[in-house]
């Protein structure tokens, strides 16, 4: 039989858990229990058979995948909304995993800085869980996270845990506070200041709307960060995922295969990035 | 490489011997333009045609094909080649140089099985320009008035007849089933070394500088005022790419029948100039202007794909100048930045 | 939904000349299976029940009283899906010509000496009045159109509207371009979907679908004026269908590069 590079594996849903009104996790599992064999930053092209494909982050880390991976998933368009009135047991169609994701052997022996905005949280948490999975291997874990609002905050348990963790320094901050809101409130870069890093020896990621790079990477620079170690992963439209259909292009980069990761070296003089 | 001359009082016969074994397509009258489509009459095949709507690179990447087909109630997916065994005839030098980009842009990294089993069933018959097509090509300028690789036969009109150049095993096998062909004489050698020699003052440059310069003028006028002057004037109607022999960018789409279980995913052309190109589901637009989307074309002919594949991406043709109904001309846009450089 | 599940679908019409509902019953001479797939209840053009318990409504025609916007609302406040169904509902169409010229002058023109009878005014696209959850443009609409959107619509999707111009899809057929052949095509600024329909016959498009989304309203002009029309005749070909986008276009104010 012919194989083509855009039919997608159909798998299953094994878990659909809902984490906000617009964020749901689904739990996937491909055929055979097979591992994705993904690395933390990467992405799947997901299908939904009749509606469409969508390029998604994956969101669980390798370390944890078991013969599953997890898609944290907003309702936004034809693809994801048909998703979210998905049941456990329906099959998706998944292509991948593609694209360049975050470079964890570099990261080793270094302090850590994750700084995810919003949904932003979602790629970042597969290397979130990679590197607290293999914890020593790793300096200091700090990470600063914000939502708009409280309702939004994503992964709740977890980042409890974290902030539980005494080798993990985790703050979380929201635009707007409710009445149950106790935290910090205020952009994500009012977090910047309540932290002392040494710069040389840190790693920074960061990920979220296109609206937070600009001031989250002049924090990152501005406490001394260098740019080769600063990692973004950017969103694109994407209709192939394999660096032909030229949706995701970024002037000459390919957000598919040159990223979604890229260090902000690589971006900084690219006028379409951020 | 071997010589043949094929007379052309042989052209129909051999039309239409291959039409019993191939889908044969060449250049056809269509108004007072042409387009590449399928011979169904050997008289419908037109050599003397100037240039074409589209590039012949339809029949390599479809405007419309299907990827795969579906059910959606069985969950269950399978991929479709759209390939028939095709001869080409009477492709220009030009569309051979796009030939060889999109068999680069297809083949790299993820190769791509429905691009890639065409081009295998594809024979090429191309032709040599012995006058220019029309005011807008500067083909000679790009280095695409002439290849000596990308096809199977290549044909030299020389009056009476055509010199055929046979460039593989395929283009023989082509010659010697379907083809009336004697070999070529030393006087007919001598006469197709006129002609072509000839042939060349005809063509004049019409870029100002030399192309190999035209990445590095590219990479110095990311701000050039000319990207502005554009966006004023485009209608970002796409035609400029849709008639482009080295565009590939596509849209791919679902569609299903009334019962809404089984269905097909389809591949179309798409444009960078479309204000929705770069839009994502949540409503960020990534070039949302249309001088940025015009740059981005120039960037990508003259820049981004000489990177990737060591080609250029313009292989003046000219058809973009020629579609374009608010006058955005490629060539003056190239000059221009030299120009101010 | 009915009891076998199919949902309920009815037709109504406003000012229009009911050529797209005309469409719709044509569309059915070729997908009969699209009444296997939805149950009509209403269809003044075809059948003569009135069932007042659908779920998906197609208007066509636009609003030019008073008493269509009380009815325009009843039917929204009953249906879970409106869909403007052609030109009359999405634009106005031709329909809004008439806003170019003071009502009075318009009545007495088109009632004479009854002009007082009728509390006519501006045309307006039903959107004017209430909410659309899709639009099938056109004059008339395009049969395979309606047909993708009511799949959309059972699907649950979104339904398709491209937001890219006429030239796309005349290119993707190899048309010879109109202004190539002495010609004037609205073609570069108008919607696609139609399949270039006109100029793939030979005409020049009139633009009955309505503007893309951030069109050049002013190098479109250029062109026209290049291709030898008078400020005048371009005019008139802006405003042949779409005198409500102009209009509303000019208010806005809206111009993007």
């Amino acid at each position: 039989m012919t194989t083509s590079i855009y039919t997608p594996e159909m798998a299953r849903l094994v878990k659909v858990e809902t984490l906000t009104a617009l964020e749901k996790l689904f739990t996937i599992e491909l055929p055979g229990g097979r591992s994705l064999g993904h690395s933390p930053g990467q992405f799947v092209m997901l299908s939904l058979l009749g509606i469409g494909e969508a390029p998604i982050s994956i969101t669980s880390s390798p370390s944890r995948s078991n013969g599953i991976f997890e898609l944290c998933v907003r309702r936004v368009g034809d693809v994801t909304n048909a998703l979210h009135n998905m049941q456990p047991g329906d099959m998706v169609g998944i292509r991948g995993p593609f694209g360049r994701g975050f470079p964890i052997e570099k990261m080793r022996g270094k302090d850590v800085l994750f700084a995810p905005g919003g949904l932003g949280l979602a790629p970042l948490r597969s290397l979130i869980n990679q590197v607290l999975d293999e914890r020593g291997s790793f300096g200091r874990v700090i990470i600063l996270y914000g939502a708009r609002r409280p309702q939004e905050l994503l992964f709740r348990n977890e980042l409890e845990e974290w902030i539980a963790r005494p080798d993990v320094e985790c703050l979380v901050t929201v635009d707007r506070g409710d009445e149950t809101w106790t935290g910090n409130v205020g952009v994500i870069t009012t977090l910047f200041p309540k932290i002392t890093i040494n710069p040389r020896n840190t790693v920074a990621v960061t990920c979220g709307p296109p609206i937070m790079y600009r001031f989250v990477l002049m924090e990152m620079l501005s406490k001394g960060i260098p740019e080769t170690q600063i990692y973004l992963s950017l969103e694109r439209r994407m209709k192939c995922g394999v660096g032909k259909c030229g949706h995701c292009q970024i002037n000459h980069l390919y957000c598919c295969q040159d990223g979604p990761v890229f260090t902000y070296t690589q971006i900084k003089n690219v006028e379409e990035a951020l | 490489m071997k010589l043949m001359i094929l007379d052309k009082s042989a052209l129909a016969p051999m039309v239409n011997a291959l039409r019993a074994d191939y889908r044969v397509v060449g250049p056809q009258a269509r108004g007072p333009q042409f387009a590449f489509d399928v011979i169904t009459d050997p008289a419908q095949l037109r050599l003397d045609y100037n240039t074409t709507i589209l590039p012949p690179k339809k029949v390599l990447q479809p405007q419309y094909e299907r990827l795969l087909s579906f059910n959606r109630r069985e969950y269950q997916v399978t991929p479709i080649i759209e390939a028939t065994p095709t001869v080409l005839v009477g492709v220009h030098t030009c569309d051979l140089h796009a030939f060889l980009l999109l068999d680069q842009a297809f083949s790299r990294e993820y190769p791509d099985a429905h691009y890639l089993e065409r081009r295998r069933q594809t024979v090429i018959i191309s032709l040599e320009c012995l006058e220019p097509c029309d005011e807008y090509s500067f083909c000679r300028s790009m280095g695409t008035l002439t290849s000596d690789t990308g096809y199977d036969l290549h044909l030299t009109d020389l009056g009476t007849a055509y010199a055929v150049h046979v460039a593989t095993e395929t283009g023989r096998q082509i010659l010697s089933r379907y083809a009336t062909v004697r070999e070529a004489t030393e006087a007919d050698v001598r006469q197709l070394n006129e002609v072509l020699s000839a042939k060349w003052p005809r063509f004049t440059y019409r870029l100002d500088f030399d192309a190999a310069e035209l990445p590095a003028l590219l990479g110095a006028a990311y701000d050039h005022p000319l990207w502005e002057e554009l966006g004023e004037r485009c209608l970002a109607c796409g035609s400029c790419t849709n008639v482009c022999p080295t565009c590939y960018c596509f849209n791919v789409f679902d569609e299903v029948d009334m019962q809404l279980v089984a269905g097909e995913r389809w591949r179309c052309w798409d444009s960078c100039q479309l204000d929705e190109f770069a839009r994502v589901a949540g409503g960020e637009n990534f070039r949302k202007a249309r001088s940025a989307r015009q740059r981005h074309r120039f960037m990508r002919k003259g820049k981004y794909l000489y990177e990737k594949f060591g080609e250029l991406g313009c292989v003046g043709c000219g058809r973009c100048i020629r579609a374009c109904v608010a006058k955005i001309s490629i060539l003056e846009g190239f000059n221009a930045i030299h120009q101010s450089a | 939904m009915t009891s076998n599940g199919k949902p309920k679908v009815a037709f109504f019409d406003f000012a229009c000349c009911e050529g797209c509902q005309l469409t719709v019953v044509d569309s059915l001479q070729t997908h009969l299976d699209l009444l296997e797939a939805v149950e009509i209840v209403q269809f003044r053009e075809a059948i003569s029940d009135r069932g007042e318990d659908y779920q998906i409504a197609f208007i066509e025609g636009s609003c030019t009283r008073q008493a269509d916007e009380e009815r325009l609302r009843k039917i929204r406040a009953q249906a879970s899906v409106v869909v403007a169904l052609g030109a009359c509902a999405h634009t106005a169409c031709v329909n809004a010509l008439k806003n170019l010229h003071p009502l009075e002058d318009v009545r007495r023109w088109v009632y004479g000496d009854q002009a007082e009878w009728y509390d006519t005014y501006e045309a307006r696209p039903i959107s004017a009045v209430i909410e659309v959850d899709a639009i099938i443009p056109g004059c008339p609409i395009d049969r395979e159109e309606f047909i993708r959107v009511v799949k959309a619509l059972l699907l649950g999707k979104k339904p398709p509207l491209p937001d890219y111009p006429v030239c796309v899809e005349c290119k993707l057929k190899e048309n010879v371009c109109m202004f190539h052949i002495g010609k004037f095509c609205m073609g570069p600024v108008t919607r696609a979907g139609c399949g270039a329909i006109c100029p793939t016959y030979g005409d020049g498009c009139e633009g009955c679908r309505g503007f893309i989304p951030a069109p050049n309203e002013n190098a479109m002009k250029d062109v026209l004026a290049d291709a030898g029309l008078t400020v005048e005749a371009i005019m008139a070909r802006f405003t042949m269908f779409n005198t409500y986008l102009v209009s509303a276009r000019k208010a806005d104010g809206e111009e993007r590069r």
